[in-house]
């Protein structure tokens, strides 16, 4: 295999294609690329363009997570069944990597060798994709809208100018709860309850810069080992009254289970990644005779953080075209969370392919991301901050209290950005756009 | 206080399910002189019996009752079709097998039951005991699992001690052609060491299942401490399992409470060690005169 250079790729490429396949001109290129025959790029034909992810199908991240690229190839299948994007089929290519980072290696070197993916789109998690930025950096494969929320993916684009991130990040989320939290409930004795990685400590630099005077306890948990009780016992013996939780949705059950058991009774506040009131409700409903109610009902009177609309907001119309969506093109089971952020990173993508133009390229893809992106409009309910500088994702969200499984708005849409960035209401009018006709950006 | 005492009760009870799986490997080892390591394995497919009883609108009661039965049942056929044919091979033999029924059983659960996360009832409330106006951190399922597992250990005694049976089993561990020579069925004696060591893990699976959460894998840090229990306890005494499972559990506990929960894992390794230099055999074990 040919180990090709950063920078040089298109023009080899374009070259290679040309000389090997001397193909119909296409017309109308930028010059950027070499110019003449087909487009230049693995992955991308007249009529297709191929794209991969990894996912955690299998293991213990799979619970709620594999439902994700579900959600992304409903919609993909949406927007081919309409015609595709500049008359391409976008064919989805999942792999599962368990959550194992050296199994993403492995997957990952099959999408781009063997199936010569165009771009990576949506590969979750922060230790796997963590294991192959870098490379696919180096191969010149597009790491786009990383579901994750750690801010590597993009805090440093002069090193990775090929990844790109989606949903806020870790940090941004701390800064918000933690200013809520220092403007609201001043004289809450706060404990943090945080997972041992990028998760945690992202967020913990966040919440630190409002609340650190507030903070009575920190605890952390290890990803894998379920007994948690020393860590809510940590808690408790300090007197927190407000948990602080950053954690994966199987934790935010456990930790609710051995509350019970201590009798420990504080405010919670997870992060939106660990609040899904489905997923959890489902994990906690068989113990209803146990004392936890049931189902949806179990994280009652709990807060968290809302970015895109979800399965409660059944008046929202994004929601409304992802149960159309759903309806149409998905497989078994019900349309969920999970799928439903899936849907939107895969909108996202689709108005990036549409904003790349005709003559796609990687390059000019990248471009396209960096040119427009602030200005898309989409599910997300504040705007992404995509420029030359910054491949961070979406800038904001609103802090909600769950009820019977609904989220009730505790505030408007705040953004703000990594580092002592100011915390804004939102004034883009990004929550209040609604989707296109049919559902497919652009048309 | 209350921090101490409750992680020290977390500690108890969790120390127990160790001792319960860490019995299982003893009970094998004695009977047949295997190490297990597909005992987590087999105890989760077992678990996820209980599961579908209960899933099918059964008491938590039968499907208990199920498990174990089932339990006793994987033992008993494992070894006949599957252990029977490197019996009296090379030891490394019979531990690769192990290995491999590990594999095999947890991609076989993962297609079957499903690889989710999903919860497992417990028959007596979740809510801590209170005493004296404070919560504690024990309740009646955990109450249930410290009887529970100290009965049990106290019928294995029992039954090496006092029993017909158990001697032969022993005997037949020990040296199968003498054993054979003096009119033991050894055949009949290791496919029961296996099913009785197959339900006692059952036993195990339930009782760290009982109010939590369970998916294929979720035994599999049980067994890195089950085992690291019955080593410690000498591999060959019941109430040497049970000492082992206590000890590793409050250590752990404790570690995870006052240091980090992040060294819970190392935490074990060096207790083992610890252990291994000071007392090669074991806390219990009567090793010296075993060697022949």
């Amino acid at each position: 295999m040919t180990r090709h250079i950063r920078g040089g790729v298109p023009l080899l490429t374009a070259l290679a294609t040309t000389l090997a396949l001397t193909a119909c001109g296409a017309g109308g290129r930028d010059g950027s690329d070499g110019g003449g025959g087909a487009p230049a790029d693995p992955g991308v034909t007249d009529d297709t363009v191929t794209i991969g992810g990894s996912f955690p199908l299998t293991g213990v991240a799979a619970p709620g997570y594999s439902e994700i690229p579900t959600g992304a190839k409903a919609y993909f299948d949406h927007v081919n069944a309409q015609g595709g994007v500049h008359g391409r089929q976008i064919e989805y290519i999942v792999k599962d990597d368990g959550y194992n980072p050296t199994t993403t290696s492995t997957v990952t070197n099959e999408l781009v060798l063997k199936d010569e993916v165009f771009a990576t789109v949506g590969s979750l998690g922060t230790p796997t994709q963590a294991s192959v930025a870098d490379y696919l950096n180096d191969e010149g494969v597009p790491q786009l809208m990383v579901s994750s929320g750690s801010l590597q993916w993009g805090d440093d684009v002069d090193n990775r100018p090929l990844t790109f991130g989606w949903q806020p990040d870790y940090e941004s989320e701390g800064k918000i709860i933690g200013q809520w939290v220092a403007e609201n409930m001043p004289d809450a004795r706060v404990g943090l309850f945080l997972q041992d990685d990028d998760l945690g400590e992202d967020a913990e630099k966040g919440v630190r810069q409002y609340v650190d005077d507030q903070i009575v306890a920190v605890e952390r948990y290890t990803s894998g080992n379920t007994d948690v009780a020393p860590q809510i016992s940590g808690l408790q013996a300090k007197k927190a009254d407000l948990v602080l939780a950053f954690n994966t949705p199987s934790y935010t059950a456990l930790s609710q289970l051995v509350a019970l058991k201590t009798g420990y009774e504080p405010q919670w506040f997870y992060a939106n990644i660990g609040s899904d009131p489905a997923l959890v409700g489902s994990l906690l409903e068989r113990f209803s005779e146990g004392a936890v109610a049931g189902s949806s009902a179990a994280l009652d009177g709990v807060m968290t953080t809302e970015y895109i609309p979800g399965i409660d907001s059944t008046d929202d119309p994004w929601v409304q075209l992802w149960q159309q969506v759903w309806d149409e093109q998905g497989g078994d089971g019900e349309l969920t969370n999970y799928r439903i952020y899936g849907m939107s990173q895969a909108y996202a993508f689709v108005q990036a392919l549409e904003a790349a133009g005709e003559d796609l390229t990687r390059e000019g893809l990248v471009a396209a991301i960096e040119e427009g992106g602030t200005e898309w409009e989409g599910p997300q309910l504040a705007p992404f901050r995509y420029s030359a500088d910054s491949h961070m994702g979406i800038s904001g969200m609103r802090i909600v209290e769950l009820e019977g499984g609904v989220g009730e708005p505790l505030t408007e849409v705040l953004v703000t950005d990594i580092g002592d960035a100011e915390i804004t209401a939102d004034d883009s009018g990004q929550a209040d756009d609604s989707p296109p006709e049919n559902g497919v950006p652009g048309s | 206080m209350q921090q101490f005492l409750n992680t020290a009760l977390t500690g108890l009870t969790l120390g127990m399910v160790y001792a319960a799986f860490a019995l299982a490997l003893v009970l094998i080892w004695r009977s047949t002189r295997i190490v297990n390591f597909a005992q987590a394995p087999m105890a989760m497919t077992t678990t996820f019996v209980a599961l579908v009883v209960i899933d099918a609108g059964f008491s938590y009661w039968l499907g208990f009752v199920a498990a174990l039965l089932s339990g006793l049942v994987l033992g008993a056929v494992l070894e006949r079709v599957v252990v029977r044919p490197v019996e009296g091979k090379a030891e490394i033999n019979a531990v690769i097998l192990t290995l491999g029924l590990f594999i095999v059983l947890h991609g076989l659960a993962a297609v079957v039951f499903g690889n989710r996360y999903r919860s497992f009832p417990a028959p007596f409330g979740l809510e801590g005991l209170s005493v004296g106006g404070t919560t504690i951190a024990l309740n009646g399922f955990g109450i249930f699992t410290i009887v529970s597992v100290l009965l049990v250990m106290a019928l294995l005694v029992a039954l090496f001690r006092f029993t017909d049976v158990g001697l032969r089993m022993r005997a037949s561990a020990f040296n199968q052609e003498v054993a054979r020579l003096l009119g033991v069925k050894v055949g009949s004696m290791l496919t029961l060491g296996w099913a009785l060591a197959s339900l006692v893990g059952s036993l195990a699976g339930l009782l760290i299942a009982g109010g939590s959460l369970v998916h294929p894998s979720y035994m599999d840090s049980v067994v890195v401490f089950g085992f690291v229990a019955a080593v410690l306890g000498g591999l060959d005494s019941p109430l040497g399992a049970v000492v082992g499972g206590l000890v590793l559990g409050l250590s752990l506990s404790f570690v995870s409470g006052y240091v980090g929960s992040q060294l819970v894992a190392l935490a074990a390794l060096v207790i083992l060690m610890l252990v291994l230099t000071l007392r090669p055999g074991g806390l219990f074990a009567q090793a010296p005169e075993r060697r022949v």
